[in-house]
């Protein structure tokens, strides 16, 4: 017969008492871990120079680190050559995680753990429109002195500006841009060779040519204007063309709303439905042979030429865009990398950042995916006549480029051009009174 | 005795210390940040008295926002509790597969909303819906459904009814399968029809599941928020804009936390109003059994 462990039995009242003690701890715990006030403010020390590649010794077993990287899913593998070499030079890991695909959702995901003072995340790809609000918050880290100086010359002069504005906060400088995405016209070159003619040149031109191809389904242009944020960007598309200063809701910014509204309801080269469109339908509408032209951002180059189904040459080529009272304009902004001040592994995300945004990785990085490709003198070195670079090159040259439109709150000033260019479109409100509450809107921000 | 009160106080206190810090402290806290300006962007933390609130009056988004929000709720739930009504009647009579019935009538429910909400913008398109494919077969017209202001709100509307009929009918099933027998026997002996049973005797005794599952949908509802997100963005313009919808623009995309607290006590009265007629329709129901 086995020895019976020895059972040591536990009274009722012991049981319950210390349950009860246990379970009081807990709570009081929870309670008082609750009550302990999060850091409302960054702490204001100054951003920890990490050590430049070159003398960083690889980790040790004992220091190895694993660092969270922050991107969009699609732009993974492009990462991971790049990620690859800084993991063998240093020692340290990186996780790559799927970020959020536009700036609301940045804010959505993020702000609530920076505001606890603290961070999932080490690197993380941000968007224009949350970029600023972060650095405002005091959320990120000062970049100066870890990126270095031969970086920032990479970068094309036109770009400078747009860095001062979008991309630092105070002097500093808290972001290093990865995307240049400008709205580009894409156009059936094989429909407009068969018919003998050219893209669209002004605004003129785009009704006229419009008209001759508009026969439903199959419409002149497109574009998807479902709220939230799609409204504001062809409205800002177009006020670039007609030199509007969108959140004065100006006159010129008025001319852009009418064009809009004239391209829908009286020359209706433009279905009304597009104004319940998002992306992905309007690119659908696009390769089922519905549309001659349209604005889009640069990733429809790949989603394009990944439709193997469909794709041939000349499906989607790219023209200059139309000019409007200003010229032929498109505004561009984008995303770039970013090291929150919470970041658990700082000086290394810092170390990190510096590397995948030198003058080696940054071609590397564009070849892998559309998306980081960018007019900066290494990346032009290398891919300058290839694909969609080509055409970057061509809209610099031709002085396209126009900047985002700014407000120091960016995000709540976007939502009104939002609102109001819905109202108007969709035949809720005049003209007059759209412009009218844009501008009491955009006066109440303060 | 006073050892069973602190032992009961001890047995209580973990609910209680949650409780706290997951819904009283934060209610508070939002009562108190109605009346500050705060946004981390923009700091500091300002005390601004009611500023924020005669702000909302002035807002349009927000004024707009209330009104859709009202529509939405009462025609919802009238239609819930109709139409559950009208597929818990058929789902207790006895027909062969009524069971595989049943399961099929939750498949809606167990939809995840916004799932229900992308598929449905799809459904409305104009050129490629089938919705309107459907019409235009039957009656040769095809409706803009989410650029016309009424079209986007029926469409939204119906879109909620569509995902949350099935769990109303489960529920008023439920209850008709309390409703003892014998009293529809009784009443057929007494030459009763079948309309007169539904209201002189099913309706009076589940009237109360009938007023509990609509005021649980009325306060569901109004806190609606991932229809809309995915469907149609409050738009067109602000036409099928929720106010919790309206809550999360101004907190999370604008960081603006004292208006959208301001705004987020608004919605708390109209859910306190909404209770409490429900609580007063439920006494009075019980009452006049």
């Amino acid at each position: 017969m086995k020895d019976q462990p020895t059972v040591t039995r536990v009274s009722r009242r012991k049981f319950l008492k210390a349950a009860t003690l246990a379970a009081g701890s807990l709570g009081i715990g929870a309670g008082l871990s609750a009550c302990a006030t999060p850091p409302t403010r960054a702490p204001q020390q100054p951003a920890q120079p990490a050590e430049l590649s070159p003398t960083q010794a690889p980790a040790t077993d004992a220091g190895r680190k694993t660092l969270v990287l922050a991107i969009q899913g699609f732009a993974h593998d492009a990462m991971k050559p790049v990620l690859a070499k800084w993991e063998e030079r240093t020692g340290h890991k990186v996780t790559l995680e799927s970020g959020p695909v536009s700036g609301n959702e940045m804010i959505t995901k993020y702000a609530p753990a920076f505001q606890s003072g603290v961070s999932p995340v080490d690197v993380m790809s941000d968007a224009d429109d949350s970029g600023p609000t972060f650095y405002r918050a005091g959320w990120m880290e000062p970049l100066d002195a870890v990126i270095p100086q031969e970086t920032w010359d990479d970068f094309p002069e036109s770009f400078k500006q747009q860095i001062e504005v979008w991309h630092s906060f105070n002097g500093k400088r808290y972001r290093v841009p990865h995307e240049f995405a400008i709205g580009y016209t894409f156009y059936r070159k094989d429909w407009f060779d068969e018919r003998k003619i050219e893209p669209p040149k002004t605004w003129e031109e785009v009704v006229a040519i419009g008209k001759e191809f508009t026969n439903p389904p199959v419409f002149g242009t497109m574009e998807a204007m479902i709220k939230p944020a799609l409204a504001f960007v062809y409205m800002a598309y177009l006020a670039a063309q007609s030199g509007g200063n969108l959140f004065e809701f100006d006159d010129a910014t008025a001319q852009a709303f009418q064009f809009a509204y004239d391209l829908i309801h009286t020359h209706k080269i433009m279905p009304e439905t597009a104004l319940s469109m998002d992306y992905t339908q309007q690119n659908e509408e696009y390769m089922k042979d519905h549309v001659a032209f349209m604005r889009q951002w640069p990733f429809f180059w790949d989603v394009a030429r990944g439709n193997k189904n469909w794709y041939q040459e000349g499906k989607a080529e790219i023209a200059l865009p139309p000019a409007g009272p200003a010229g032929a304009k498109s505004w561009w902004g984008g995303w770039g990398f970013s090291v929150p001040k919470f970041a658990p592994n700082k000086t290394e995300a810092l170390d990190l950042i510096a590397f995948i945004t030198n003058n080696e990785n940054a071609p590397i990085l564009a070849k892998g995916q559309s998306w980081f490709v960018m007019p900066r003198k290494s990346i032009m070195a290398v891919m300058g006549n290839e694909g969609l670079a080509v055409h970057m090159q061509r809209y610099a040259e031709a002085n396209v480029p126009s900047p985002r439109p700014f407000h120091p709150k960016v995000a709540e000033a976007q939502s009104i051009v939002d609102d109001v260019a819905s109202l108007y479109l969709t035949k809720q409100i005049s003209l007059a009174e759209a412009l009218q509450q844009g501008k009491e809107r955009i006066a109440a921000l303060g | 005795m006073r050892r069973t009160a602190i032992l009961i106080c001890l047995l209580l206190l973990p609910a209680v210390a949650t409780r706290l810090f997951t819904a009283i402290y934060p209610f508070f806290n939002t009562v108190w940040l109605s009346f500050h300006d705060w946004n981390p962007a923009f700091p500091p933390q300002q005390f601004v008295g009611l500023k924020n609130f005669q702000a909302l009056t002035r807002d349009i988004a927000v004024t707009s926002s209330i009104s859709f929000t009202v529509l939405f709720v009462t025609v919802s739930t009238l239609l819930e509790i109709v139409l559950g009504m009208a597929i818990a009647l058929m789902l207790n009579r006895a027909f062969f597969g009524r069971g595989a019935v049943r399961a099929v009538n939750l498949i809606p429910w167990a939809i995840p909303m916004v799932v229900a909400a992308i598929g449905f913008r799809w459904m409305y398109d104009t050129q490629y819906g089938v919705i309107n494919d459907l019409l235009h077969r039957t009656i040769g017209v095809k409706v803009p459904w989410l650029v016309d202001f009424w079209g986007a709100r029926a469409a939204v509307i119906a879109t909620n009814v569509w995902k949350s009929t099935p769990f109303v009918g489960l529920v008023l099933l439920a209850a008709l399968q309390g409703v003892p027998q014998d009293l529809y026997e009784a009443g057929r002996v007494d030459g009763t029809n079948r309309v007169s049973a539904f209201f002189y005797i099913t309706l009076p005794l589940i009237m109360p599941q009938i007023v509990t599952i609509g005021l649980f949908m009325v306060v569901w509802q109004l806190a609606a928020f991932d229809l809309v997100f995915a469907m149609t963005g409050g738009g067109p313009g602000f036409a099928t804009q929720l106010l919790a919808y309206r809550i999360y623009q101004v907190a999370f995309t604008a960081l603006n936390f004292g208006y959208a607290s301001a705004i987020s006590m608004v919605l708390f009265i109209v859910v306190g109003i909404a209770s409490i007629i429900g609580l007063l329709l439920f006494r009075k129901v019980e009452v006049s059994l």
